[in-house]
């Protein structure tokens, strides 16, 4: 029987296959990422629908609105009212006339007509539909002035 | 000036394989951790929304939009009753495949009727205010088209709401 010495150096392992698979598993993660800014709010469950299909172009002005309700983190909903999310901040819709006003402000700062620039409703699947239609007329108003209005849905596969 | 020999006899390069795998590591632990797996998200435009002044050349007039009526069960706030100009097409989800049918037939119409009309057509939606959210977007597809072998098929692209009905 053919019994294996201890050679005097260390063992001679072959990387290669190794080094391939964490090569092609970094290109897997690299194409997959997705490093645009996304402005989605995970509170904010979309309603789905087969008709929703991503668009091609991508908007070039758009603000993102989005409407849920608070959720606990088992997407529970803690708080019976929704509320519009901006970062960190929740307010009601009438609430958050101050900031589309703001908004509606720095789009007329920096040049852009309203006419282009959509605002993207990102609603609950549960929220009322009387309230979106409040923040649709809220975005209209007098001094904030939005024209172009898109709502948001998940694509239904 | 140093002039570097070349190997003699063959010698075997050792190539530094440690730094590679740690940064390479890094590189997959990186990727591996800013993955957020995000669902496709579309989008049905309002052309014409609620308040709106009128700025097109359509009137009410002209064209009589198709009204779309959603009333809410007050209970669930589900779909109770869903009615396309007047005419009663249930609840649920086979009342928005009705509606889909039905708009067809009005958009197959329009057709017949002469080219442009189409474009110039307008849906208008009426839900109650409580109703859920997602049934508007049920109807709003409805009447943008539908689906037929992964393409789609547009029937009428504007699409308002009707003025917000209070509170009940």
């Amino acid at each position: 029987m053919k019994i294996k010495s201890s050679g005097s150096g260390p063992p001679d392992v072959d990387m290669t296959p190794m080094i391939d698979i964490v090569f092609q598993l970094i290109a897997f993660f690299m194409v997959i990422t997705n490093f645009e800014q996304q402005q989605a709010d995970e509170r904010v469950t979309l309603p789905r629908d087969q008709l929703a299909k991503p668009p091609e172009v991508k908007r070039e002005n758009s603000l993102t609105i989005n409407f849920g309700y608070e959720k606990n983190k088992l997407g529970e909903v803690i708080d019976p009212n929704p509320y519009v999310f901006f970062g960190d901040e929740k307010l009601t819709v009438e609430q958050s006339a101050l900031k589309l006003r703001t908004e509606s402000q720095f789009y007329k700062t920096i040049g852009t007509d309203l006419k282009d620039v959509t605002v993207e409703i990102r609603a609950d699947a549960g929220v009322p539909s009387g309230l979106v239609q409040k923040l649709i007329q809220l975005c209209q108003e007098e001094g904030i002035g939005f024209q172009r209005f898109a709502l948001k849905a998940t694509q239904n596969r | 000036m140093k002039i570097r020999t070349r190997n003699q006899a063959g010698d075997k390069i050792e190539t530094q394989m440690a730094p590679m795998i740690d940064v390479v590591f890094q590189l997959l632990i990186f990727f591996m951790l800013t993955l957020k797996i995000i669902e496709p998200e579309g989008d049905f435009d309002i052309n014409m929304p609620l308040g709106a002044p009128q700025t097109s050349s359509v009137t009410d007039a002209d064209l009589p939009p198709f009204k779309v009526r959603l009333q809410a069960d007050p209970d669930n706030r589900e779909l109770a009753l869903l009615t396309y100009n007047g005419q009663p097409l249930g609840n649920g989800a086979n009342a928005f495949l009705r509606l889909n049918s039905e708009i067809l037939k009005s958009v197959n119409a329009l057709r017949a009727a002469g080219p442009g009309n189409l474009d110039k057509q307008e849906v208008e939606i009426d839900p109650d205010y409580g109703l859920q959210y997602k049934n508007i977007i049920s109807a709003i597809s409805a009447c943008s088209g539908k689906m037929v072998d992964g393409k789609m098929v547009r029937y009428i692209s504007r699409i308002k709401f009707a003025p917000i009905r209070e509170k009940e």
